[in-house]
Parts: C-alpha cells; structure tokens; sequence
C-alpha cells in the first residue's frame, strides 16, 4: 500500500508533466489501480496531452464525434450527425490515429480504423488526447495522435452512484448508470448505458429530412480490482458494446438511403502487477473480439459481415535506476484473427520488444528515450524510436521537443481483399518531430506546438495500382506525405467571489501535402478552431461551445469547384444544481446544439442537425 | 395600366407570330449548351456534367451546378435525351432529374418508384428507365415506365437480375443484363405494348447495346472473374460481340475474344464498330467477321472509361476518381491526339448535344 501510493506519488510529482484538464478537475487519487494515465503521463515528456473529464464527457453526450469535435485539436469526418466517422489528426489518414482502451490500441484490424460513432464512451472517467505519435507504447496507427479512454479504479472507502439520463429533439434518450465501490483491498465498478434515437433532424434549407439516421446503443463495462499482498494485485476489466445503426442518405434524395449497420465488440483485460523495492512486473492478458454485420438494404436479411478476435499478452518490467530515472522494458506477443463473409480467416501473429528509458534533471526537466522492434507474420516491420524532452528554463514556462518514427500495418482488407487486396503491402512510416512553447500557472495554461510529419509508402487504393489490371482498384503503397502546422491551446479560469470563468480553446492550422503531386490532401481543413466559455455563481452555470471548421477540398486536384465551405456552428448549456452536498448531487441541465440553426456540412451532401435541444438530470450519490 | 398589360399582350403576339412566321430564318441558339458534348462524371463529392463545344474554343464545367445551383449527388450513371429534355439519371440517389438538354434548367425530378436507375431510352412521351431494385434481392429487378408528362412511374416491369442498358426499336425495348453487383449472361426483349419479356442468353456481363446498319442487335458480353474458393481471379469467361436477329430474337453471329482479353466499351459510327481492351482501342467494320489484331490507337489512359466516336474524331475519357478526369480527342483520320480537355471526376459518357 504505501510503495504503491509512494509509487504513484514520484510519478506524478517528480517528473515534469503538463496536464490540461479543460476543466480543472485533475484530483489524482494516489490509490488509483489501473495506471493507464499515469503510464501514459510518464512516457509522454515533451508531449501535449489534453485531458477530457468526466464533466466535459457528459456535456457532450451526443456522440464521440461530437466530443472530440468540440474539445479536441481532431478534425472528425462524420457521414452525416451519427453516420459513420472517423479521425484526421494533424492532418493525418483514418487509419493514423490509435484510439487505446485501457492501454490496448483497438483500431479494427479490418480496417484499421476506428468508427468514433460506434463507441459509446459516456462510462468511460476520463479520455485523454496526445498529439503526436506513439506506435512504440500502442503500435500501429498512433502516427497523428493517439485517443486514450481510460476506466478508473481505486481503492478506500466507499460506495458511489451516479445516474444520468437525458430526453432530446429527434426522439433521442441517453441513460447510463454507474456504480462504484471500494474497500481498503477491492475495488469494483460497473457501468450501463443505453442511447437510442430517431435522428431524423431536418435539412435545413431543404424540404426534407434525415430518413434513415436512427441509433440505439447498449453498453456495459464491469471492472475488479484486488489487492493480493503489499506488492501484488491484480485487475480484470471488460466491456461489451451493442449498436445498431442506419446510415443516412445524401442530397438530394435521402429516401434513398437504406443501410443499417450492426456492429458488437466484447472487450477483456487482465492485469497482473507485482511491485517490490526498485522493481514493477505487469503481466497483460487482453482477448477482444469484433463483429459487424452491413446491411446494404435494411429491409433484406442479407448481409455482409467481419468478424475479428486478438489475443494479446503483454509483460512490461520497469527498474528505477535512481530516484530520478527508470528503464522498462515491454515485450507483446499477439495473434489476430480476422474474417469477412469474402476473406476466409487470416491469421496474423506479432511479436515485439520496447525499451524506454525515463530521466529526470532536477529543477530543469526530464526526458525519454524509447525503441521498439516488432516482427510480424506478414510483412517486414521498421524499426521505431522516439526522443521527448520537456525543458523548464524558467518559472511556469516549459519548452517540449519530441521526435519520433511511427509505423501503421496494411490492414486484412488491404491485404486479403478478394481478387484486390495486395499481399506485398509493406507498413507506412513515418516521421515526425514537434515543437512546443508553453506557459502555465493556476489560472492560465498557453500551449503552442509546431509538428511536422512526413509519411512514405501510404497505402493507397487506386484503379491503377495494378499496371497488369489497369482499372482495378488495388491497393499500393504509393503516397509520400507530409503534414506540418501548428496546434494551439489556450485554458484559463478564475474564481472572483462566487463568480467563476473559465475559457478553453483549441486551433489547429494543418497544412497536408502530397509531395509528389504538391496538391494539398482532400478532406483536410486547414483551419480547425474550437472553444468553450463557462460562467458559474452559485448553483448555476452555463456554458458556450464554438466550432469553426475551415473549407475543405474533396477532389486531389484542389479544384474549388467541389469544397465544402467553410462553418461556424455554436450550442448552449445551462446546468442548475438542485443539490449540492458532499455525498450527493443532483443537477438539472438544458442544452441547445446549434443554437443559431444554421445549415452547415462537414461533409458533402450531408447535412448536420437543425437546432436541437435536450434536457438532462444527472444525480450523483 | 390597363394599356400597358395591352400593350404587353400585344408584344407578346407578335413576337411569336413573327417568330412563327420566319421559318426560314437563322434560328436562335437553343441555349448555351448546344452544339457540343456533354461529359458526365459519376462524381466524387457529387455527379456532374461538363461541356464542350464542337470547335473546343468553348468548355464549361458543372453545367447543372452553374444553371440550378444544386448538386446531382452520387452516382451520375447516365444520360437519356429526348428532343428537348436531358433525363440525369444518379443510381443512389434512385433519382432522375430532368433538365431543359440545351439551357440545362432543372425542369422536375423523379425519385418515388426508382430503385437504384441505372439506364433510360425514350419512346414517345414515356420513358423507360432500368432499374436494380434493392441490392440484396436479384428477383427484384425491373424497367420502370415514366411517363414524361408528368415525371412519374407509371408501371414497372420485372426483368432478370441487373439490368442495365437500355435501347428501343419497333416498339421494343432491348436490355442487357450486365448483373449488377453479380453477373448475369441475357438480353430481354420487351414488347412494350403487351409488356411480355423474352431472354436472349449470350456471354457473360452483356453491357453496351447498339443496332447496325443491317438492323442487328450487336451487344458487347465483357465476360466474368473466375475465383478460386479464396476468392482469387484464376480467370475469365470469354468476352464476345454478339449480334442478334431482331426479327428471331436469336443470336446470329458471335466474334469470341482470346482468353483473358476483356474489352469494356463499345462504340458504333459510321460502318464501323469501335471497343477497348485495356487503354488500347480497336476498329473494325461492323461487317467484318473476325476481330482485328492490332489496335487503332493506343491511348496510354490510366482508366480508360468512356468512348465515343463521331464523323471526325474520336473522344476518349481517362478517368480520375478523386480529381478531374481528362478527354482526350485523337483524330479518326490521322489517328493523332488533336486536343487535351478537363473533364468532370469519374467521366464515364459522352453525348452529342
């Protein structure tokens, strides 16, 4: 008990870390099991994290989309509000950012991507968001930024309730439910949500309507934690989600969509941790599975499907040389299964072997070195570092340097894709370094980044990848591209009497290039602003989220005759605490999305929800 | 004001009996896009169609965009005409929408009863449009019958799986049936007056429809993949031109292609026939009996994905899905490249307006 709290109080203390919670909510609990962020907080000198808390994560209960559209530097490309969606960060490819669950990357390995409206992360306590690459702590895709959703448990006394329930526009309800309890050895958690909606918001400026958009969600994540000893415990987490999909249709003519999509994925994690004097052993034993069923006609029983399951073991060994610096080493081995009713089953088996060294300089900053070479089945791996360094040349300043390599694999549809796929693809890699001036004191957090990345052999589906099938979509690695911009964040609060304000924003200026065309990347905003002002006095507050997503090209060509103009779309929430004790709370909330209702498409052809408005209770006790 | 709407009237009378009295007059332009191809492109973000005139000094982009301010949306299958309308036809959109062919002004759209158009052919004042009904069902396939009065379907009439060209003759229509996500080996005939339905069986895929001077129905089958049980292609069912007698809805000459030679676009002008086989184009005479062995013009398209071919030259569309696709005009006599234009993304067609 006490080397563990020790444990968790020299990493959280002694090494230089920056922390931005938009709201400043960042209580660490020195008897936290799981160390997930901790881990992640120790490997990331030099690294920009933003942290979106619980709070933050209910305000933006509409989706995961909307989340990280409203509170993160992440362009999201959403098929229309609730269709599919996936991430551009730092002007990266979908398949580029890792989303990590509970420290397992879980990006589809038919895909490589992960579909951020088929998460329901509203049981989750707390997501993190790194800019800037990571394939050697969480492998193949962590290459713009990694997304980390993170289950809490820890030990002590208690015995906590909360329950959340909102009814909106579009015959939209949201429920989840979360129990939480801890003794001086266990720790235990469960979680429920169920979401459904019709979704069937109006096409603002057209007569018409979003037809076929209706969602429900189950989801249930249960988590143990046990302390077997002083030195050992151990901890189990799962997680099962259920959705059910349609998928909307385009202008001019939405009657004339009729997908649906159905899609399970069953999540399990055992976590072994012995830690005695200088030494931590972590055995990881992880079993994941995923399924979806694509319906191209909804009212038909015929479908097509892909079914996944990874076996993941992992053993991490970490030595503190001295009081300021450690050495780990990580060793994974992992076998992936994975099907579609046209590829029969592949077998894709890896092993791989990281070494990360941590040093801290007293009273000036601290670094990490880290290596990693994996080996794969099917195709040769590059060998992966990185460098960061966090420098505080003066009071409440810091300087970040981070420089890495990062890989992502060819995926089982890339590969195996009947009469298509390409079995001598070869992983994109890249590489990319950062910069980043920053200022923080109680009040105000200023963060500038500037990054560059510059990825080779991209995988890239063309109907001329094949000079022998001219006309045949194949996929190649054929692209050579390189990101550079800027990432800006700005978090400020005060307290004047009963008074609060706080301000938070996020802009990005991404500029993404094919250096063999000199074209600018399709679907690649260059100016992405979002930010959020809040205001509380007493048992009210309110709060104003802002977005502007800048044009954006469709076409490889640039031409401005297909862009997608930009926008500016606002929402307002206004939160009342009917109560407000130590041991329970009970707050009512409105929230209005789209306030000015304006017409607007991330897409084209697809547009998002009219003004829109929910009412919410959430009670904790 | 009364003088003034008499006035007005009065204008207005005169003006079309003047216009109905000079017959032999050099008409007015029927609008701006006569006189010119017109390219369509399935669409990345959206369909659309670009224009180009005769002489080239004249090319418009997003012509329907331009006039009507909105957007076709995906896919821009096809084009019908009839005197003086366009009928766009976007399959995912299970929409046709109906434009003036020569100002391109939206005049009306069909959407209710599509289900995924593919092809229409005029006949009168109907219109005949092919249909995959839902992608999940192959026993769902139809013709739907318009009427062009009043943009509405009017009938359906249930054909084989995929069809997809469409052209009429004699008071009948004839459809391949190129499968659509599968594959399928006939052509229907429909008597449009009883609706009753013969299946011609041919090749495998019959795609492009067209008559020949002898009055034959010539079909290019582009043949299918053969997969191996892990879905590898180990081959392909032979490709052939098939002509058919319309008078015994049966096949009376067949020119087979060599193994694994798989042409995909058919073009007829003149007395000759003109397909593809890869971005290589070959020429014969629609008498001709075997196949010729070298070919007209070697375009060196990336995706050759659209041909047509009129008294002068011939126009070759190198698509590009993700930007701007190219024409590439060559000379029928010289058999040399004349001109390099835009064309929409994913350029598929070419029609003569």
């Amino acid at each position: 008990m006490m080397q563990f709290s020790r444990f968790l109080f020299y990493l959280f203390f002694f090494i230089g870390l920056n922390f931005y919670a938009q709201e400043e909510e960042v209580v660490v609990s020195l008897n936290v099991v799981n160390i997930q962020t901790v881990k992640l907080n120790k490997h990331s000198n030099g690294y920009k994290i933003l942290i979106l808390s619980d709070s933050i994560i209910l305000n933006n209960s509409e989706s995961f989309s909307s989340l990280l559209r409203y509170n993160s530097p992440i362009y999201i490309k959403e098929y229309g509000a609730g269709g599919t969606s996936s991430a551009s960060f730092r002007g990266t490819s979908a398949s580029n950012t890792a989303v990590i669950w509970n420290g397992i990357n879980i990006n589809s390995i038919n895909n490589g991507q992960t579909g951020f409206n088929s998460l329901n992360v509203s049981l989750f306590d707390e997501i993190n968001v790194r800019s800037g690459g990571g394939s050697i702590e969480f492998g193949s895709g962590a290459v713009g930024g990694t997304i980390h959703l993170n289950d809490e448990l820890h030990f002590g006394n208690y015995v906590k309730n909360q329950l959340v329930s909102s009814i909106g526009s579009f015959g939209t309800y949201r429920n989840s439910y979360k129990f939480s309890f801890g003794r001086a050895d266990t720790a235990i958690k469960v979680g429920l949500a169920y979401n459904e909606s019709e979704n069937d918001y109006k096409w603002l400026g057209h007569n018409l309507k979003n037809e076929n958009g209706a969602y429900h969600n189950t989801d249930f994540s249960f988590g143990i934690a046990q302390k077997l000893s002083d030195f050992t415990k151990i901890s189990f987490y799962t997680s099962k989600y259920h959705g059910n999909r349609e998928f909307s249709g385009q202008l001019p003519n939405p009657s004339a969509a009729k997908e649906k999509y159905k899609d399970l994925s069953f999540k399990n994690l055992i976590d072994f941790n012995y830690k005695k004097n200088e030494s931590s052993h972590t055995l990881k034993l992880a079993f994941l599975t995923e399924e979806y069923q694509y319906f191209a006609d909804k009212n038909s029983t015929n479908f097509n499907f892909g079914k996944s399951r990874r076996y993941l073991l992992n053993y991490d060994f970490n030595y503190k040389i001295s009081s300021n610096s450690s050495l780990e080493s990580s060793s994974e081995i992992e076998s992936a299964f994975g099907k579609t009713n046209q590829i029969k089953e592949e077998n894709r088996k890896q092993f791989s072997q990281s070494f990360i060294f941590n040093q801290q300089i007293e009273n000036f900053g601290a670094f990490n070195a880290k290596v990693r070479k994996d080996f794969n089945s099917d195709y040769p791996m590059p060998f992966v570092f990185a460098l960061g360094a966090e420098i505080k040349p003066a009071k409440n300043t810091f300087i970040r340097l981070n420089g890495s390599k990062n890989y992502r694999v060819p995926s089982f549809n890339d590969l195996y894709w009947p009469a298509l796929g390409n079995k001598n693809l070869i992983p994109e890699s890249s590489l990319q370094g950062e910069v980043g001036l920053g200022y923080k004191n109680n009040q105000l957090k200023i963060d500038v980044g500037a990054f560059f990345i510059n990825t080779k052999d991209k995988i890239v589906w063309t109907p001329s990848g094949d000079p022998e099938r001219p006309g045949v979509w194949t996929p190649v690695n054929l692209d050579d591209v390189e990101n550079k911009g800027l990432e800006f964040l700005i978090a400020y609060k005060k307290n004047i009497a009963k008074h609060a304000v706080n301000f938070n924003a996020n802009y990005s200026y991404t500029i993404s290039k094919d250096r063999i065309t000199k074209q600018l990347l399709p679907f690649i905003p260059k100016h992405l602003l979002n930010a959020t002002v809040g205001y509380s006095y007493k048992k009210i507050s309110a709060y104003y989220q802002h977005l502007f997503n800048g044009e954006i090209y469709t076409t490889t060509d640039n031409i401005t005759d297909f862009t997608v103009p930009y926008f500016n779309v606002g929402n307002l929430g206004v939160n009342y605490h009917l109560l407000k004790t130590k041991t329970s709370q009970l707050v009512l909330g409105v929230k209005i999305n789209n306030l000015f209702n304006k017409p607007y498409q991330v897409l084209p052809g697809r547009p998002m929800p009219n003004r829109n408005i929910n009412l919410n209770i959430n009670y904790k006790f | 004001m009364k003088i003034s709407k008499f006035l007005l009237s009065a204008f207005i009378l005169s003006v079309i009996f003047v216009s109905c009295n000079n017959d032999d007059e050099i008409q007015e332009p029927k609008g701006d896009y006569e006189n010119g191809l017109l390219i369509s492109g399935e669409g990345g973000a959206s369909g659309s169609v670009y224009y180009v005139s005769y002489d080239f000094s004249t090319t418009e982009s997003q012509i329907y965009k331009k006039v009507n301010n909105s957007e076709l949306s995906v896919y821009l299958q096809s084009i019908a005409f009839d005197n003086s309308n366009a009928y766009i036809v976007v399959d995912n959109q299970n929409t046709i929408t109906v434009v003036d062919r020569y100002t391109f002004l939206k005049k009306g759209t069909i959407t209710a009863d599509l289900e995924l158009p593919r092809y229409m052919v005029v006949v009168g004042d109907k219109g005949y449009a092919t249909n995959w009904g839902s992608t999940s069902d192959a026993t769902d396939d139809f013709v739907a019958e318009i009427d062009l009065k009043s943009y509405t379907v009017t009938g359906k009439i249930p054909v084989g799986n995929g069809p997809e060209r469409i052209i009429a003759k004699n008071g009948k229509l004839y459809v391949s049936h190129k499968g659509a996500y599968t594959t399928n080996n006939i052509v229907s005939v429909i008597d449009i007056a009883s609706k009753a339905t013969t299946e011609i069986t041919v090749n495998d895929n019959p795609d492009e429809l067209f008559f020949d001077n002898a009055g034959n129905l010539v079909v290019l089958c582009e043949g299918n993949n053969i997969y191996d049980a892990s879905w590898n292609v180990i081959g392909h069912t032979p490709a052939a031109i098939t002509k058919i007698n319309t008078t015994l809805n049966e096949i009376s000459s067949e020119m087979v292609f060599a193994n694994d030679l798989n042409p995909s676009l058919l073009e007829i002008h003149g007395i000759d026939l003109y397909y593809n086989l890869g971005s290589k184009i070959y020429k014969m005479s629609q008498t001709a009996t075997t196949l010729p062995t070298s070919a007209f013009v070697d375009t060196a398209a990336g995706y050759l994905y659209g041909m047509a071919v009129d008294d002068k030259n011939l126009y070759v569309l190198d698509a590009s899905f993700t930007a701007e696709s190219t024409l590439n005009v060559y000379n029928l006599a010289t058999k040399a490249k004349s001109n390099t234009l835009k064309a929409p993304i994913a350029a598929s067609k070419i029609y003569f307006n």
